[in-house]
């Protein structure tokens, strides 16, 4: 389309200043923890203690009879529910049920007139548990005779999103496989130059959001209708349909501002076990979980990845092979995806001949795994990031030139089946390059990296929106697209503005009820920009072409007489503002102009993915060789993002994604000690903080106008997170000479490689 | 974190009053000092009181003097008053600096030097730097006051020899002489340090031998921990000093038994004992004399 190549933008790819951001900073802005309905009770949740037990019985008798105690939920009073949920696998209880699969599982809630009352009637629930012997590793969990999670079969969820056969539940711990492959592995690896060959780490970790998941039900004879951090409203509400087995229509889920989500707040989380209570209670219901209460509810998919590649003499990688065993917890969730799209992310940016993936998602007594920013990606680019640097050491080539020479190009089919490839790796990586002086000679204790990474991102395209013109010419957005702190509900008005060539100021959004805002699958897989982006572009020029053959009518004139200017008609010497089109097609200054549009997996979308989300990030370290601790000195990002609607906040989401693959590089772990995760308050499990980032940070965009949203957009947002883990081990062994394998870095990993080194050059 | 249990806040008017409420409540109540580590610890769900006995509003115990040839600190002063007081700033700057690292200025415009040393945490820097310094704790109860030394008021992790009914009302740092150069360093990892280590050596007027010298560590076991065989091997000339801290690191790491947890392995903080002893031995040597 010819509007794909304009230039002369008045709003888009301007940093406008972010909507949201006055009232967030001077704490104005409603989120969930701030809303409170007429005669809203509370409920807090009982968890259980053991990593894997049967409950043999649970009395909450004693709990009920304190004071305030509205009601009680446990496995054993859920009647007339359809307690399982999920949209991948449905085999999650909104309470345990016979038995616990992780220890921090809700096993019973009470509803109180307040908090503390709720909290303090928990202890005076009896529960006996017989323990069982729980699995904690893949690896224990794929034993044979080791003890089984889930003993049922399970249907895959209606959304479940990934392609292959449900593994789940067909007696073995396996959640899901994947499996792909193209090309010979065996032959490519026979006559292969080099080949590098190792097994890689990336760690349970827990997608820290400023905002715990909290929720507010209300149960009446209209449905069910919810309040909640839930960052995709829409799946939600088809779990909550088949809860309550009522129809869409009956189910209601409104998301105001979101605090932060990071793949943390995406599908169901405690949305179920919330209605539960509130139908017990007759009373709308609010669960506000802690900190600590949240990272016993979600965090990544550990994994461990065995990995090959193989180059040619020319130094063309022509194989990779991997296996992958992730550590999915107790329940599904969102694994089963993740699962597949580590799969398809772990060929990385490379146009390879040869390829074999094979992943497994493993069950184990241990939080439920979902989508942690990246999805899959991070995990495994830890592995290909960090074998590409050892691959180009192996053959005496600077790894930034090996990778320049190896990235797939603009338009390549690089991935068979799929996309060609839209971005342009070698740019962003000249870009990176360049901002953290590459070529320049290294000081002492100190060493770079650059890393690269692609996923096959936007989800499934189904995405719909209205945009409603007003008689005064201003403009109401109605969009599912929720606002977790990436900026949508600043971008989506600046694209109508621009398409209505109206001030930006007039523009406002209606933003993630599902009774009001039309369909929009998800907020993930950086998708908003593109896809709803896209949507509200659409239903901007649908609403144009409506209101040109209004004016057509008004000014008595055939329509293609009617020529489209900025903020109006022009025919002739006659010029009218939408104002005034709309006002006169209606003959009172009142009414609207309703423009719609639907995006499905169709024309510019029929191909997936939606599109390649590739950045490129750079590092500089410094090692202190006496405690092992690095320190970050230089950052620099490239988000291939295509055109950036805001280039600001396009920027914000790549140092925001650095500083999160950052904290897997140098800290973040979840730590379990046999059933018990140890580490799971914000005391001992450290997130980054702005001190932990350098001085020197260069953040850039290239904009290559090559996506298929709105003006050649495309999403950014996860990209500059997936290469940074690999990156700082790859600096690492730049500066010190030792190749960690396992994040975190912590001080004392990187010591005791170190401390290894010395022993070994001892010997020799 | 949970929501707080049920409790009574009692503000007593002074300390023979705090006494007299904690002998009241035993083991239902707990002296409250700025809360920061006890409410953490209740919010948690890891300690429950029904009665807090609140200190902070006692008259005069915030109070930052200096004596004779000491500085009093009254155990409710917070760590931010104590960090930006020009007393502290002047007479004690190793005091003042090592408050300026203390957790985060949330906690240290809540937390007291008391409420600090009362808690008993193992991971705190007070605690590590007062023992080095020879700082004496003044305590109050019901039938009298008496002072103790940093070693003999924190006996293990969390616990202390406060009597139920004591109060600590203030710390005595004696102030160090000119010839006395004192450095505290930590590593941090975590939201609490791994290690703290602080150095107290007396230099001759030559600057190249050393006359006393008090390492400490802290945070890597229950609480913090010096030797006499460690200070004796850093005296000496300097040259033979430095060739001795090694062993001195060892005899410190022996005395102070690490312990593996969350923050390190045992192996590793012994490690870095010897590494910060170094540090804070080449910075004390290097760091200028006081102005007398």
């Amino acid at each position: 389309m010819s509007e794909q190549k304009k230039t002369d933008f008045h709003v888009v790819n301007h940093s406008v200043p972010r909507r949201d951001g006055r009232a967030k900073v001077t704490g104005k802005a409603l989120y969930v923890g701030d809303v409170k309905l007429t005669g809203m009770a509370y409920a807090r949740v009982l968890r259980s203690p053991y990593g894997h037990a049967k409950i043999v019985s649970i009395d909450a008798s004693r709990a009920a009879a304190r004071p305030g105690v509205i009601a009680f939920l446990t496995g054993d009073n859920l009647g007339g529910l359809n307690p399982y949920y999920g949209h991948a696998v449905k085999d999650h209880p909104l309470v345990a049920i016979e038995k616990v699969r992780y220890a921090g599982e809700p096993v019973a809630a009470v509803v109180a007139e307040d908090e503390r009352a709720a909290f303090e009637a928990l202890e005076f629930i009896d529960v006996r548990y017989e323990e069982l012997k729980p699995v904690l590793t893949p690896k224990e969990a794929l034993e044979k005779g080791a003890p089984l999670l889930h003993e049922r079969k399970f249907e895959a969820g209606a959304l479940r999103g990934f392609e292959g056969d449900v593994t789940a539940g067909r007696g073995t711990n396996i959640c899901q496989e994947a499996h792909l492959r193209w090309g010979d592995v065996e032959a490519a690896f026979a006559k292969a130059a080099a080949v590098v060959e190792a097994e890689y780490y990336f760690p349970m970790a827990y997608a820290y959001a400023m905002e715990p998941y909290v929720a507010i039900a209300e149960v009446n004879e209209n449905g069910v209708t919810i309040y909640s951090s839930a960052q995709h409203p829409f799946m939600v509400r088809h779990d909550l349909t088949t809860v309550f087995n009522l129809p869409v229509s009956q189910i209601r889920l409104i998301v105001p501002f979101v605090g932060g989500g990071y793949g943390s707040k995406s599908y169901t989380k405690i949305e179920p076990l919330v209605a539960a209570c509130a139908w017990k209670a007759k009373r709308p219901v609010k669960l506000q979980l802690s900190v600590e209460e949240a990272m016993l509810t979600t965090r990544s998919d550990d994994a461990l990845t065995w990995m090959r590649t193989a180059v040619d003499s020319n130094g063309k990688i022509i194989a990779r092979q991997a296996k992958i065993y992730m550590n999915t917890g107790a329940y599904a969730e969102n694994s089963p995806l993740v699962c597949e799209k580590a799969t398809n992310r772990c060929v990385g940016p490379y146009a390879i001949a040869n390829v074999q993936i094979d992943t497994y998602s493993i069950y184990t007594n241990t939080v439920p795994a979902s989508s942690y920013r990246g999805f899959g990606c991070a995990q495994v680019t830890m592995a290909g990031e960090s074998q590409i640097d050892e691959l180009a050491a192996k053959i005496g080539k600077d790894p930034y030139e090996f990778r320049l020479m190896n990235v797939a190009h603009p338009s390549e089919e690089f991935f068979p089946k799929m996309r060609a490839f839209d971005g342009n790796l070698k740019q962003d990586l000249e870009i990176v390059a360049q901002a953290i002086h590459w070529k320049e000679p290294r000081s002492k204790g100190r060493g770079r990296s650059i890393g690269c990474s692609v996923s096959d991102a936007g989800a499934y395209p189904l995405t719909s929106t209205v945009v409603r013109v007003h008689a005064d010419g201003s403009v109401s957005i109605m969009t599912g697209s929720t606002e977790l702190g990436q900026g949508s509900h600043t971008i989506i008005p600046q694209i109508a503005a621009e398409e209505l060539g109206v001030p930006f100021e007039n523009v406002r959004v209606v933003a993630s009820d599902t009774a009001i805002t039309p369909y929009d699958r998800s907020t993930g897989a950086s998708r908003t920009t593109t896809l709803m982006g896209r949507a509200v572009l659409e239903a901007s020029r649908e609403a144009i072409e409506q209101m040109a053959r209004m004016a057509a009518d008004v000014l008595k004139r055939a329509a293609d007489e009617i020529e489209v200017i900025k903020g109006g008609v022009q025919c002739g010497e006659a010029r009218l503002t939408w104002s005034e089109v709309i006002s006169r097609y209606y003959g009172l200054p009142d009414g609207e102009v309703i423009g719609r549009a639907y995006i499905r997996k169709s024309g510019d979308f029929a191909k997936l993915p939606v599109f390649w989300e590739t950045a490129c990030t750079g590092v500089e370290v410094s090692v202190d060789e006496e405690t092992g601790r690095i320190r970050m000195e230089k950052l620099a990002t490239a988000g291939d993002v295509g055109l950036a609607i805001n280039p600001a906040l396009a920027e914000g989401q790549d140092i925001g994604a650095a500083t999160m693959g950052m904290g897997i590089g140098l800290f973040e772990e979840l730590v379990y000690e046999g059933s018990q995760l140890v580490n799971g308050s914000l005391l001992d499990y450290r997130v980054p903080r702005f001190s932990d980032l350098p001085r020197d940070v260069k953040l850039q965009l290239v904009e290559n106008r090559d996506g298929v949203g709105p003006y050649g957009a495309k999403g950014g947002g996860e990209a500059a997170l997936n290469s940074m883990p690999a990156n700082i081990a790859n600096a690492v062994y730049d500066a010190a000479g030792v190749r960690i394998r396992q994040a975190p870095l912590t001080p004392e990993k990187v010591w005791r490689a170190l401390k290894e080194k010395k022993a070994e050059g001892r010997k020799q | 974190m949970m929501p707080l249990r049920r409790f009574q806040m009692h503000q007593p008017k002074s300390v023979k009053e705090a006494a007299e409420m904690l002998a009241h409540y035993g083991e239902k109540g707990r002296l409250y000092a700025g809360g920061t580590e006890l409410l953490l610890a209740m919010k948690h769900d890891l300690l429950r009181y029904e009665h807090l006995v609140d200190v902070k509003t006692v008259p005069g115990l915030d109070k930052i003097e200096a004596q004779n040839s000491s500085l009093r600190i009254g155990s409710v002063a917070t760590h931010r008053s104590i960090e930006k007081s020009p007393l502290v700033k002047e007479r004690l700057p190793v005091m003042a600096e090592m408050t300026r690292y203390i957790a985060n200025v949330r906690v240290r415009a809540t937390g007291t030097l008391g409420g600090n040393i009362g808690f008993a945490e193992p991971h705190s820097d007070p605690a590590t730097l007062l023992l080095a310094l020879g700082a004496k704790a003044t305590l109050q109860g019901q039938t009298g006051e008496r002072s103790l030394a940093m070693n003999e008021i924190i006996v293990g992790a969390y616990e202390t020899a406060l009597a139920p009914d004591e109060i600590l009302t203030a710390i005595e740092i004696p102030l160090p002489a000119r010839s006395q150069r004192a450095i505290y360093l930590k590593f941090q990892i975590h939201e609490r340090p791994v290690l703290g280590l602080a150095l107290i050596v007396d230099v001759d007027a030559s600057g190249n031998t050393i006359t006393k010298a008090k390492a400490v560590v802290g945070a890597v076991s229950p609480a913090p921990c010096r030797s006499d065989k460690a200070d004796a091997l850093l005296v000496g000339p300097k040259d033979k000093v430095e060739k001795q801290l090694t062993d001195a690191a060892r005899a410190l790491a022996d005395a102070a038994d690490p312990v593996d947890d969350l923050e390190g392995s045992a192996e590793y903080k012994r490690h870095l004992i010897g590494v910060y002893l170094r540090r804070a031995f080449t910075q004390a040597l290097a760091s200028p004399l006081r102005n007398p």
